[in-house]
């Protein structure tokens, strides 16, 4: 089913990428739910009114929220976690395959008594567990510390399902970079849509979030499958979580058929 | 027995580029020799062997199994050394050895060690910043590594110094006496004449002969440089029948022979001869020599 040489010669390659994502990661999620205090919510909503609200609202914060919940879903699930795990799919996916067949050492891969298949399915393996472990380490790291600092606080189920929300965007998203690794001889095409439509994506979010104007653009952005606050108030977020899902089904059983089927150039 | 077997195999990437109607097998315990300028295909038949390409047309197989939809099963018994190798650039020398030892589920290392001392490869630098060379052997022993039944290797020898040429001139002949079955591409004409019992000429992706190595080797025009004591005896010694062709400038005779030189050593004896040269006939030479007639009308067409 998979190479598990392979596996581990890939773990090698990308554990640092994914321990730096992880750590900053972790900085920020401790870092904000340090600085929940429900006795100056007010206070922080006043000063969110003092700025200018297009900026503000481009990076996805709206309202700090009444709840411990709300509060770290606007912080860092508006903006953040659409940032910092994007860095590192965007790196590992072009990795996985378009690295290795632009720069040849597919060959070597391939000379060895083990199918396209084989060491495409490895790569996927390792991309969608490598994700999971990334968000469900933050996950851990949340709920740890909101229990250390207010026990009692966190709506722990909404938390989850928010985290839920964030993973299955990205098996989504990491979808479309294996996708594009796959398709592509040159990690520079496979880039350019491995890396160009999450940044895409991104910008568009942020623009479509400024006003009424740009709110059309929301139609354009894979992001806006992923909303915190319906999420967080329980309601409307179970078929973007399907067509999240679908898209990632797609993506990835789309990336292995492709690779099996084409020329390679080695 | 035939172990590699190409039939009717074509490839068209347009403009001429590819290969049309390539059809040639390779016998058990054969070793290959595949020929042609840079361009002609060589490439892409490798790659179609190896199961990288779908063919147009044709088909290709090793073993008897199918390259492009068995190419698994036939690399348990494939070694292949890639024209331009590209290995996992942070692992060191052996990292990459005993990585590619796992991929291939090699528990054996005696043979592995054994090339490594052959060669003198110094295993534990990294490979980024391994010599062209370096990285050439380190190619080498991994496609030799696992004892494969065939090897499949694209321009072995290049990057290698003439030391290391010889040492892999050896190691052919040994894994032939072993019974292996070898097609080697090259553009060297001298280096495939060390070790071929058979060469393939390519080009513009059509094989323009496969013959034994000796008859092509007799077939070979030689040409010598012969500097005579005085122009008139230069003059004199170009009256003479014994060659084919010359061409004479001052004392310096330039003469070339198809076959047996025995004549022209013979006729040389009667005359005083300051120096006597070789040149090597490229490989260009060869093509004009055999082909040039058709080389003229696929160029003017």
């Amino acid at each position: 089913m998979f190479s598990k040489s392979l596996l581990k010669a890939t773990i090698k390659q990308n554990y640092i990428v994914f321990l730096i994502i992880l750590a900053v990661m972790m900085m920020y999620i401790t870092i904000i739910a340090g600085m929940y205090d429900p006795s100056i919510q007010d206070t922080l909503d006043e000063m969110l009114k003092m700025m200018p609200k297009e900026l503000m609202s481009a990076m996805g914060f709206t309202s700090f929220g009444n709840t411990l919940l709300e509060f770290i879903s606007s912080y860092f699930y508006g903006f953040l976690i659409l940032l910092l795990p994007m860095i590192y799919t965007i790196v590992v996916a072009n990795r996985s395959i378009a690295s290795h067949v632009d720069r040849g050492s597919m060959a070597c891969l391939l000379s060895t008594p083990n199918t396209r298949m084989k060491i495409a399915r490895t790569q996927a393996f390792f991309l969608l567990v490598s994700i999971t472990l990334l968000i469900g380490f933050l996950t851990l790291a949340g709920v740890g510390m909101s229990v250390i600092l207010f026990p009692g606080e966190l709506d722990i189920p909404g938390f989850l399902l928010l985290n839920l929300g964030a993973l299955i965007l990205y098996y989504a998203l990491t979808g479309l970079g294996f996708f594009a690794s796959c398709l592509f001889n040159d990690t520079k095409n496979s880039l350019a849509i491995g890396a160009g439509l999450p940044v895409a994506f991104l910008v568009l979010q942020m623009l479509s979030n400024v006003g009424d104007k740009t709110d059309f653009l929301k139609y354009f952005t894979l992001y806006t499958l992923f909303d915190p606050e319906k999420i967080v108030q329980g309601e409307g977020y179970i078929l973007s979580f399907i067509v999240l899902f679908l898209v990632a089904l797609v993506t990835y059983s789309g990336g292995l058929y492709v690779f099996n089927k084409r020329d390679l150039p080695l | 027995m035939s172990i590699i077997v190409i039939k009717e195999l074509t490839k068209d990437y347009g403009d001429h580029k590819g290969i049309f109607n390539l059809s040639f097998s390779v016998k058990e315990g054969e070793v290959f020799g595949y020929l042609g300028p840079n361009g002609a295909g060589k490439t892409t038949t490798i790659r179609h062997l190896m199961g990288f390409l779908t063919p147009d047309k044709g088909t290709s197989s090793i073993l008897g199994m199918d390259c492009r939809t068995h190419s698994a099963e036939i690399m348990k018994q494939l070694g292949y050394l890639p024209g331009e190798i590209a290995f996992f650039d942070g692992m060191t020398g052996m990292e990459f050895l005993k990585f590619m030892g796992e991929m291939r589920e090699l528990k054996d290392t005696t043979y592995r060690d054994k090339l490594i001392e052959q060669f003198q490869l110094d295993t534990s630098g990294r490979i980024r910043k391994m010599s062209k060379g370096m990285k050439q052997k380190l190619g080498i022993v991994s496609a030799f590594m696992h004892n494969p039944r065939v090897l499949i290797l694209d321009e072995p020898t290049s990057g290698l110094d003439p030391l290391m040429q010889k040492t892999f001139a050896e190691l052919i002949l040994a894994e032939k006496a072993k019974g292996k079955t070898i097609l080697m591409s090259s553009h060297s004409f001298d280096e495939i004449e060390r070790t071929c019992d058979r060469v393939g000429i390519i080009r513009r992706g059509d094989l323009v002969a496969a013959e034994d190595i000796h008859i092509l080797k007799e077939q070979r025009r030689k040409t010598y440089l012969v500097t005579f004591d005085a122009t008139s005896s230069a003059e004199e010694f170009a009256k003479l029948k014994c060659f084919d062709d010359i061409t004479v400038n001052g004392q310096r005779a330039k003469v070339s022979i198809l076959g047996n030189v025995s004549s022209f050593v013979h006729a040389l004896s009667n005359f005083t001869v300051l120096d006597l040269d070789t040149e090597n006939s490229s490989l260009e030479d060869i093509f004009m020599q055999y082909y040039g007639d058709s080389q003229e009308t696929s160029k003017s067409l």
